[in-house]
C-alpha cells in the first residue's frame, strides 16, 4: 500500500470532464485505486478511483486536500501519476 | 377536451397521438438459494451484454446523425460497466439477491446520491443512472426494446416521461411535438426539444390516461395548450396559428444576435436575466449585453445546508468570465417568508411579501449576507460585477447595506484576500418609497433596476401570487408607469444608469414606453430577447416619447393596453 495527499486545484473540481479523465488514467494500472477527502470519514468520504459513479458520489471540490491510495504491482506509479494529473489541473488554467 | 401544460419549447403542432410507454421494471425482491447464485451471475453478466450491443448500435446510427448526442450514450456505456457498481452488485447477488434486485437496489442508491449532489450538471447524471437501470434490468428480464428511433408515421409522442436514451435516439423528422405528463423546463426532455425544435407541453396532467394512440390533437406549446379531437373549425384556424408561428420565429432568430439600435440609430442595451446559471443560460449571455439580473436564490433552494462561500465563488466567477467585459448584475439574496428554505427556517408571517425579505432578512441575518458578499467580491475580479441590492425602501436601508459591504472588504483586507475594489453598487426600485425618492437616492448608489413585478405589486397593493386579486394587479397601470418615468428622469439627471429587469422589460407593448421615458437598459430572460431586440429595431424615439407621453395621460390600465395594442399592431 501506497498513498499520497495532494489539494485540489482546477476551478471545476473532480466534475464532469476532469472526473473521465481521472478513471481513463486510473483504469491502466492493475492496482486497487482509492481516492479520499482527508477531512471525510474514512469509510463514506472515499471513492473507488476507476469508477465515474463512485467519483461523481464523493463529489470532489477546488480547494479540498485529498488523499489517494493504491495498493498492488504497480501502486506508486499509479499514486504518483494520479497525483500528478491533480497537481497539472487537469488542463484548466488558475483563472478558468 | 382542452388540456393544460407547460409549453417548455415553443411551437405549435396538429397531428395524430402516439403513446409511448417504455418499460418499467417490476423487481421482484424475494432471496435466491445458495445454488442459484452462479447462475444469476451470469444472467447478470448476459443482461449487461445485450444492453451494450444495444447501446453500441444506437451509437453507431447517432455518431453519424449527431455526434454530440453520441456521447450521451457514451456515458451510458461508461455507467453500465462502472467497476464500483459492478462490485456491489456482485456482492448483493452473492449475498443471495437476484440479479434484477441486486441491479436495481445499487442502481436506485447511486441515483440519490448523485441526483442530491450540489453540483447541477452532476445532479443531471442520475437521469442517465435510471435509463441505464431500466435498460439493464430490461435485458435481465429477456424483453425487446421499445424505443422512438422508428416510427411508421408522423406523431405527438405522448408518454409519462422520456429517458435521454429516448429523447437521443428518437426520429426527430418525425415527431411532431412532444407530451409529457412530469417535466420542467429545465428538464433534459425540454432542453433537448428545444435544440431540435420541437414543440414541447409538459406536466399535462393524466395525459396517458386521457389519450388514446391515434387520436387527433392540437398541441398549442405557445400558450400551454392541448386541444383533443379538435373540430374542423378550430383545426383550420390552427393551421394559420402554426403558419405564422414559424413566420415569426425565423424572423425573430434573424435578431437574436448583435447589438441593438432603434429605427433612429440609439443603441439599447439589452440584458439577459438569469435565474440557475445552468450551461444553456450562461451560454446565452453571449447574445446579449450582459447579465441585467442575476438570481442567486436558486444557490439557496432545495437543499439542507446553506452554500458554502467556496461555492458561491465558483458560481460567480463562471458567469463573470463568460459575460467578460460586460456587466454582471448581481442580486444579493431575495428571500423571506413566503418561500420555504430547508436550509434556512424562517418564522412564518402573516404578510411574507411586507415582511422581513431580501435585503431586511440580510440585514438581520448578517453571516449569510457576508458569505454572499466575501464570495462576490473575491469572484469579481475576473469581471465586470455590479452588486444589486433588493427590497431597498429607504436611504437607511442603502446606506446599511453598503457599511457591511465595506466591513466585508476590511475582512478581506485583513486576511489580504484579492478581491474587486471596483465594483459598481446598486440597488432593485421596487418599493415606491425608494421611487419617490429616486433623486436622493441616485445620489448614493451607482446604478439602479426597476424591478417591475413587485414595484406593480407595491403599488397596486395586490398580492401577486393571489389569483383572487389578480385583476388589481395591473401592470399597465398609469401610476406604475409615472413611477417609472420619475424614477428614469432621476437617474439621467444624476448621470447613473437605469435600467428594468421585471417582467416590462421584456414586454414588447411596454418597450415604446419605457425607451420614451429614456431607458436604454433592458433585462429580460432569454426567449424574450430577440423579439425585444426586433421590436426595438423598428420603434423611432420620437414616437415612443410621444407614445410614453400619452400613456402617462390615460386614466386605467385598460385605456393603457387597448392604446398600446392598436398602436403596435404593426410592430409587435
Amino acid at each position: 500500500m501506497y498513498s499520497k495527499k495532494t489539494v485540489i486545484a482546477n476551478p471545476t473540481g473532480l466534475h464532469a470532464r476532469p472526473a473521465s479523465d481521472f478513471i481513463a488514467a486510473a483504469g491502466k494500472f492493475s492496482s486497487k485505486i482509492r481516492i479520499s477527502r482527508v477531512a471525510g470519514d474514512p469509510e463514506e468520504d472515499a471513492a473507488n478511483a476507476k469508477s465515474i459513479i463512485s467519483l461523481l458520489s464523493l463529489g470532489l471540490a477546488q480547494g479540498e486536500e485529498v488523499e489517494v491510495f493504491a495498493d498492488g504491482a504497480d501502486e506508486k506509479q499509479a499514486v504518483d501519476d494520479l497525483v500528478a494529473l491533480i497537481d497539472s489541473k487537469f488542463g484548466e488554467s488558475s483563472a478558468g | 377536451m382542452v388540456c393544460q401544460g407547460n409549453p417548455v419549447s415553443e411551437g405549435i403542432a396538429i397531428g395524430k397521438v402516439m403513446r409511448y410507454e417504455p418499460f418499467v421494471p417490476v423487481v421482484d425482491n424475494t432471496a435466491i438459494a445458495g445454488e442459484k447464485i452462479p447462475a444469476a451471475l451470469s444472467r447478470y453478466e448476459e443482461a449487461r451484454s445485450g444492453a451494450k450491443q444495444e447501446l453500441e448500435e444506437l451509437r453507431l446510427r447517432l455518431e453519424q446523425e449527431d455526434p454530440q448526442k453520441a456521447k450521451i450514450i457514451k456515458a451510458h456505456m461508461d455507467i453500465l460497466f462502472d467497476v464500483a457498481m459492478e462490485e456491489e452488485i456482485r456482492d448483493g447477488i452473492a449475498g443471495g439477491k437476484s440479479a434484477e434486485a441486486a441491479a436495481d437496489q445499487i442502481f436506485r442508491k447511486y441515483a440519490r446520491i448523485i441526483g442530491r449532489s450540489a453540483d447541477e450538471r452532476i445532479r443531471e447524471r442520475a437521469s442517465d443512472l435510471e435509463d441505464v437501470r431500466c435498460r439493464l434490468l430490461r435485458n435481465c428480464m429477456g424483453i425487446p426494446e421499445r424505443n422512438l428511433a422508428f416510427l411508421a408515421e408522423p406523431a405527438v409522442v405522448v408518454a409519462k416521461d422520456l429517458f435521454p436514451s429516448d429523447t437521443a435516439s428518437m426520429d426527430r423528422r418525425k415527431v411532431l411535438a412532444i407530451v409529457t405528463e412530469v417535466g420542467g423546463p429545465t428538464s433534459h426532455t425540454a432542453i433537448l426539444a428545444r435544440s431540435y425544435g420541437i414543440p414541447a407541453l409538459l406536466g399535462v396532467k393524466d395525459a396517458l390516461s386521457l389519450l388514446q394512440s391515434g387520436q387527433s390533437v392540437i398541441v398549442d406549446a405557445v400558450d400551454g395548450k392541448l386541444i383533443v379531437n379538435p373540430a374542423g373549425e378550430e383545426e383550420k384556424a390552427y393551421r394559420r396559428k402554426a403558419a405564422e408561428f414559424r413566420r415569426q420565429a425565423e424572423e425573430t432568430k434573424k435578431y437574436l444576435d448583435g447589438d441593438s439600435f432603434t429605427k433612429d440609430g440609439v443603441k439599447i442595451e439589452v440584458e439577459l436575466n438569469i435565474g440557475s446559471a445552468n450551461a444553456q443560460e450562461i451560454d446565452a449571455i453571449r447574445h446579449t449585453n450582459g447579465v441585467g439580473l442575476f438570481r442567486s436564490e436558486f444557490l439557496y433552494l432545495g437543499r439542507e445546508t446553506l452554500p458554502t462561500e467556496e461555492e458561491q465563488y465558483k458560481i460567480y466567477r463562471r458567469v463573470l468570465m463568460q459575460a467578460g467585459d460586460a456587466p454582471v448584475i448581481l442580486r444579493t439574496l431575495d428571500i423571506g417568508g413566503d418561500k420555504k428554505l430547508e436550509c434556512l427556517q424562517l418564522p412564518k408571517e402573516e404578510n411574507p411579501f411586507l415582511g422581513n425579505r431580501a435585503l431586511r432578512l440580510c440585514l438581520e441575518r448578517r453571516d449569510i449576507f457576508k458569505t454572499q458578499l466575501r464570495a462576490a467580491l473575491r469572484a469579481g475580479t475576473v469581471g465586470n460585477l455590479w452588486l444589486m441590492f433588493p427590497m431597498v425602501g429607504s436611504m437607511d436601508d442603502i446606506r446599511k447595506a453598503k457599511g457591511v459591504v465595506r466591513e466585508v472588504q476590511r475582512d478581506l483586507d485583513c486576511e489580504k484576500i484579492e478581491y474587486n475594489r471596483e465594483i459598481k453598487i446598486g440597488i432593485m426600485i421596487e418599493i415606491p418609497a425608494i421611487a419617490l425618492i429616486a433623486d436622493l437616492a441616485a445620489k448614493e448608489v451607482d446604478f439602479a433596476s426597476i424591478g417591475t413585478n413587485d414595484l406593480c405589486q407595491y403599488t397596486t397593493a395586490a398580492d401577486r401570487l393571489n389569483q383572487n386579486v389578480a385583476q388589481y394587479y395591473q401592470s399597465y397601470h398609469p401610476a406604475l408607469f409615472r413611477l417609472i418615468r420619475d424614477t428614469v428622469r432621476q437617474f439621467d439627471r444624476a448621470g447613473k444608469p437605469i435600467s428594468v429587469c421585471g417582467e416590462l422589460g421584456g414586454d414588447g407593448l411596454a418597450m415604446p414606453v419605457l425607451l420614451g421615458f429614456g431607458m436604454r437598459r433592458v433585462s429580460m430572460g432569454l426567449s424574450a430577447v430577440a423579439r425585444a431586440k426586433r421590436i426595438i429595431s423598428r420603434l423611432d424615439l420620437a414616437q415612443a416619447r410621444d407614445m410614453a407621453d400619452r400613456v402617462c395621460q390615460m386614466e386605467t390600465a385598460g385605456e393603457v393596453e387597448a392604446y398600446l395594442r392598436d398602436a403596435l399592431k404593426d410592430i409587435v
